[in-house]
């Protein structure tokens, strides 16, 4: 009863510390490039661009709120932000991947991988429901 | 004693016809090895396992894995198919054209998701996928771009706050663009002879030719900024709009309303004197949608 009581305390608190941060999967990242963002505002700084099909993983965190719209995100050393809609739960079928050659041969330069990336921040996408 | 003697001669003789009878029947060691490497043999207990069967399912296995293999090494060296290579020039020539068409910037949320979203599900566009990109600029007051499976609006906002439309009238602006897309009109427009002949196709042992996408992206150039639609063309959407705003006369007096509002604007102001070329014209426009004067 003695080591029940002196653990108890030392036990929740591991379990809070524990929920306080949580994995809830690898995804993968669905545009053609797409930015990693400072905060959950499309026009915040980007912390790094990403192609399709990249694998990040997503955090769920007590001290971070994302809203509905948006993942916490951590890609390599970068943790921040991307929208929800732009992550699937299985390898998507990329263009880059479909068409490797033809688009290294593009041979896009660092500000049009920003722009590129920045196109999926602006786009407002509208899909009809089924009938 | 002679007969005890032939007893035991007889005796002995057929002991050993036994023997070398029995001998004669059984099979030396180096005949039953070769039975066992033989494999007819024991082809019928393997068949009866059915260890044959998924041998040569292993092996079709494995055939059509190194099939898939060649040709994904092969894809690997392909143009993209002419379907897919639309929505990549699209995008590719929005970011080289990022700064003149200004649409990296931040703006308000104008709700036309919603709006738009509406108003094609009551007109009974469903499943369908769109993207609006707004403009930060007057040069380009709209256009419609092929995308991966849905179409790429552009819209000025300089020229919506300039008009104050509201959400249902640019709504119908892109409902407007999104029947162009439909027809075809754009991608019969930029479409050149070399996608014709390379879209799909190999390249391997050479690097891709890339005036490909170049003169697509011209194309794109030349057909937002100054080809625009003909009239011919203007007069089939103006009738698909009518056709499909009929039964819902709200919506059709909204643009015919719209059409009048552009026209009266354009009149006025010269910095968008280029409009009525790229979309000739709303004047035309009103007078196909009016109802023929009855002479009495």
């Amino acid at each position: 009863m003695l080591l029940w009581l002196i653990l108890l305390p030392i036990l929740s608190f591991a379990n809070s510390s524990s929920t306080d941060e949580k994995v809830i999967g690898i995804f993968y990242m669905k545009p053609i490039l797409g930015h990693v963002h400072q905060s959950s505002v499309k026009t915040s700084a980007s912390l790094t661009t990403i192609q399709c099909s990249h694998p990040v993983k997503v955090i769920e965190s007590s001290k971070v709120s994302t809203g509905t719209e948006w993942a916490y995100v951590q890609v390599g050393d970068h943790r921040g932000f991307i929208l929800k809609e732009y992550l699937a739960t299985k390898r998507p079928d990329c263009f880059q991947g479909k068409y490797p050659k033809f688009f290294d041969a593009v041979n896009l330069d660092l500000a049009e991988l920003y722009y590129w990336g920045r196109l999926y921040d602006h786009y407002i996408q509208v899909e009809t429901r089924v009938h | 004693m002679t007969i005890i003697f032939r007893l035991k001669l007889a005796f002995i003789s057929l002991f050993f016809l036994i023997l070398s009878s029995s001998a004669f029947g059984q099979k030396i060691i180096e005949e039953k090895e070769l039975e066992l490497v033989n494999f007819k043999t024991i082809k019928k207990v393997l068949q009866q396992d059915g260890l044959t069967q998924s041998a040569e399912q292993k092996k079709k296995q494995v055939t059509v894995l190194k099939n898939a293999k060649a040709q994904e090494e092969k894809n690997r060296y392909l143009y993209p198919s002419e379907d897919e290579i639309w929505g990549f020039t699209s995008e590719y020539w929005l970011v080289k054209n990022a700064q003149v068409l200004g649409w990296d910037f931040e703006k308000p949320d104008y709700g036309l998701d919603a709006s738009f979203k509406e108003m094609m599900e009551k007109l009974g566009f469903y499943q369908k996928k769109f993207k609006i990109l707004l403009l930060n600029t007057p040069l380009i007051v709209r256009a419609t771009l092929p995308g991966d499976g849905e179409s790429i609006h552009l819209l000025s906002v300089p020229f919506i706050r300039s008009l104050d439309l509201s959400r249902l009238e640019i709504s119908l602006l892109l409902l407007e663009d999104y029947f162009r897309m439909e027809e075809g009109y754009f991608k019969d427009a930029v479409r050149t002879e070399k996608l014709k002949t390379l879209a799909g196709k190999d390249f391997k042992g050479a690097k891709p030719d890339l005036s490909l996408l170049s003169e697509l992206v011209k194309n794109y150039d030349q057909h937002v900024n100054k080809k625009g639609y003909t009239f011919q063309q203007q007069f089939e959407i103006t009738k698909k709009m009518d056709a499909h705003l009929k039964s819902h006369p709200e919506l059709w007096n909204v643009y015919f309303r719209l059409l009048g509002k552009i026209e009266r604007f354009l009149k006025v102001n010269i910095q968008y004197k280029d409009y009525v070329k790229l979309y000739p014209s709303p004047a035309m426009q009103i007078k196909w949608l009016s109802p023929a004067e009855k002479v009495l």
